[in-house]
């Protein structure tokens, strides 16, 4: 553990901070299983990832009188690229290295905890996480901390992965019970996928769960790969008691040769229990990848009619460009479906997962790959509407070029590979079909936002010129904008004293937005 | 140790000088495989290099590697035209303070200290990788080299379509010999990548007034369309104000991702490096 003399909190506005928490009982995790209304208190809003809100204060009709509400600045350069938690009027928000602590009806800063500076990546982050009166922080090297949520002391620090070795961490931690789950990252090395529990009183480990083989064991599936990191948070079933995580690509990353086979559990997704780490079932989105295709991205639950039949289903739009349906009791298959442009599969297996098609593996005169690196989407969340069915995701159609040679070894990157153009597009997908039901133009290159949507028909996102926008779930049509600069992640949306507020981070700003008064 | 630029330049012209009478080192050509060379010699001692890897490794080693020779979307900074051109961190400087909007790079805000470790280390991975032949995730102009030029002609000519924009006498006489292995390749395949289109949109606005005004495509989003005039001159508008129709001729490069086979894309290569 480190030292808490280290932390260079700001204490300015913690008696106010105190006077919030005066009230509180501290957070219970039971809390997440609800949907959000006046809290927003996961990474996701609640387990299910479905970024759906119930409220409807804000509707098709009055977005004339939808202003800005607040503006809070980090004053740093990195922009925001996870999502704040709200926790009984508290906002946490995050940038690496980086945890605001801020007063939700005046954007009051309460306090600033700052994080030693360190050499390990400072990519992003994607956000905090709360259990009790403890907020939960990634660093940058792979540490965990827990903050007093009050004054935001250091409480503990534990290491989550060596980042020596590699690792690194952007996490917002998933926290189930007494259990926070905590994932990594790390391509530029051959290591172990692994993602962590921690004791959420004391940082104690509680179990690891490895994607490839640990070291020092043999590798008795993975054909030789290394990799698979769950750098992503993860949703969870309370009644099935299954959490869901999706892993990251296998390492040599463009080398397939030193690895044949399907890698599992790289690309994949998992279903883990949350009380032991044990695998209860896996499914692999993308067998034997080798252009960098996490299947990191949120695996979505929702409950509804398949085919008739009632179920209950996960949902994956993943980097590869396709989109799955799976019966999230079992893994089993339901439906694929391509939603960007795709070029590199030979058709789908018995199984309903895509089969690499071995012309488009890197190659050393080059390969024309669709979707490039940067995916048919990314990190940034999807939003589920149940009322009209729609998964709607940031997608790109994009192409890039892959290399590979002997001569490129099998240890990191091993290849080369390069973007070559893209076009965004925010798509939504119906879940019953994977037909396209509308695909909105977003610009030039990949990216955009993560999404929200409302019960009152919204859809909240921004663009890759940087605009926020308000568009119509039922058709995709925008009804309103403000240019704040590139959204980094999801906007989050919650009541505070009778009075909707919709939050996004874009930049190095956070900013709430709500009807006039 | 010093790491000396002055020196490494010095040791290539060498090497260079001994093979140039017969057969390229390896079969290839230096001319290809070599980044391009540091215009102005500079000097940074070896501790101020040891002292930036980490710090490079923190700070831009996602994008560029921590090599930095390219990684996941940032490019191979030792092949870097930017870099080449960098005396003691001065374009490298004004590159950090305003990120590149075009490439998805944020501006980073670097203490002085911290910004001349950084400045160290790439101009010394610079000066390794002109010193290196063909180190590791390099693509040589070589390996580019599949091709069948003739049946890339016809594609030219053909089902390609190329030859509707661009003529082997006309804007393509010496193509070749302006860019290289990877870099020619990218160029054919999307020239506006991270870099101003070599032929910009046009773009024909018509206002409530039935006036017409026509220029280069200056910006375009959702909700604004601006031109520049042939006075060079500045107009937008909002998009719901006027009819507008755009003419992109990087339209037509983008559609052809989706068509070439990747024998196409070789053999269209093979055609252009004839092109010299």
């Amino acid at each position: 553990m480190r030292n808490p003399g280290t932390r260079l909190a700001v204490g300015l506005g913690i008696v106010a901070a105190l006077a919030v928490f005066a009230n509180a009982q501290g957070v219970d995790p039971a809390r997440f299983a609800e949907p959000p209304i006046d809290n927003w208190l996961t990474y996701h809003g609640d387990y299910s990832g479905k970024r759906h809100s119930p409220l409807t204060q804000i509707t098709v009709g009055n977005l004339d009188r939808l202003t800005q509400a607040w503006r809070f600045d980090t004053g740093q350069p990195p922009s925001i690229k996870g999502t704040p938690v709200l926790v009984d009027g508290v906002l946490y928000v995050t940038t690496p290295d980086n945890l605001w602590a801020i007063d939700a009806r005046t954007a009051e800063e309460l306090w600033h905890y700052t994080y030693p500076m360190n050499d390990a990546f400072h990519i992003g982050h994607r956000g905090a996480a709360v259990h009790g009166d403890n907020v939960y922080l990634t660093t940058p090297d792979a540490h965990l901390l827990a903050l007093d949520a009050g004054d935001g002391t250091l409480r503990w620090d534990v290491e989550i992965a060596d980042s020596s070795r590699g690792y690194w961490s952007t996490n917002a931690p998933l926290v189930i019970r007494n259990h926070v789950i905590v994932g990594v990252s790390g391509d530029f090395d051959n290591l172990p996928g692994q993602l962590k529990s921690v004791d959420a009183d004391t940082g104690e480990t509680q179990w690891i769960f490895y994607s490839t083989p640990p070291p020092g064991t043999p590798d008795s599936i993975s054909g030789g790969a290394t990799g698979g990191q769950m750098w992503m948070s993860g949703t969870y079933d309370p009644e099935l008691n299954l959490m869901y995580v999706g892993t990251g690509n296998p390492t040599p990353v463009l080398n397939g040769e030193a690895r044949p086979g399907d890698n599992p559990w790289t690309g994949a997704i998992v279903a883990l229990n949350p009380d032991t780490g044990e695998l209860v079932w896996g499914y692999q989105t993308s067998p034997h990848d080798t252009h960098d295709w996490d299947a990191a991205e949120v695996p979505v639950l929702v409950d509804g009619t398949f085919d008739g039949e009632e179920r209950r289903m996960l949902l994956q739009a993943s980097r590869n460009g396709y989109f799955f349906v799976l019966d999230r009791t079992n893994g089993e298959n339901l439906l694929t479906a391509p939603f960007t442009t795709v070029n590199w599969a030979m058709g789908l297996d018995e199984r309903g997962r895509p089969i690499p098609d071995p012309e488009k593996e890197p190659k050393p005169d080059g390969v024309l790959v669709a979707p490039n690196e940067a995916g048919g989407t990314n990190y940034r969340s999807p939003s589920f509407d149940p009322e009209t069915g729609l998964l709607v995701v940031s997608a790109q159609d994009g192409f890039g070029i892959y290399f590979y040679k002997p001569d490129h070894g099998a240890y990191g990157w091993a290849g080369a590979d390069y973007n070559i153009a893209g076009k965004s597009f925010l798509r939504a997908i119906d879940y019953r079909t994977g037909e396209i039901a509308w695909s909105h133009p977003i610009g030039d290159g990949p990216g955009a936002a993560g999404v929200l949507t409302t019960a009152s028909g919204l859809t909240i996102t921004g663009d890759i010129p940087g605009n926020l926008m308000v568009l119509r779930t039922s058709d995709g049509e925008t009804l309103w904008h403000a240019p704040i600069g590139r959204v980094g992640n999801g906007p989050i949306t919650y009541m505070l004293d009778g009075r909707q507020y919709v939050v996004v981070g874009a930049r190095s700003s956070l900013y709430a937005f709500a009807l006039e008064e | 140790m010093k790491t000396s630029i002055l020196t490494s330049i010095a040791i290539v012209l060498i090497v260079g000088g001994a093979t140039a009478g017969g057969a390229p080192q390896r079969g290839r050509s230096p001319a290809a495989e070599q980044p391009p060379p540091t215009v102005t010699p500079q000097e940074y001692p070896a501790r101020l290099v040891e002292a930036g890897e980490p710090r490079f490794a923190a700070r831009c080693g996602f994008c560029h590697g921590r090599d930095a020779g390219g990684g996941e979307g940032g490019p191979d900074l030792t092949r870097s035209e930017l870099v080449a051109e960098d005396t003691y961190g001065d374009r490298i400087r004004d590159l950090l303070r305003s990120g590149r909007v075009a490439g998805d790079m944020h501006a980073f805000d670097l203490g002085d200290e911290e910004f001349t470790l950084i400045v160290a280390f790439i101009h010394d991975r610079k000066t390794q990788a002109e010193l290196a032949m063909g180190g590791r995730r390099f693509v040589e102009a070589d390996d580019l080299r599949t091709g069948d030029a003739s049946a890339g002609q016809r594609y030219f000519n053909g089902a390609g379509g190329c030859a509707q924009c661009h003529s082997e006498t006309g804007d393509l006489a010496g193509i070749a010999s302006r860019f290289e292995g990877l870099a020619l390749l990218r160029r054919m395949l999307y020239p506006a990548f991270g870099r101003p289109a070599p032929a910009p949109a046009t773009v024909t606005v018509t206002l409530p007034t039935g006036e017409t005004l026509i220029g280069e495509l200056a910006s375009q989003d959702e909700f604004t369309i601006a031109l520049i005039d042939s006075d060079g001159a500045s107009h937008s508008w909002s998009t719901n104000e006027v009819e507008f129709t755009v003419d992109d001729p990087m339209a037509t490069h983008f559609d052809l991702l989706g068509a070439y086979t990747d024998d196409d894309m070789h053999n269209l290569y093979a055609y252009l490096e004839t092109l010299r």
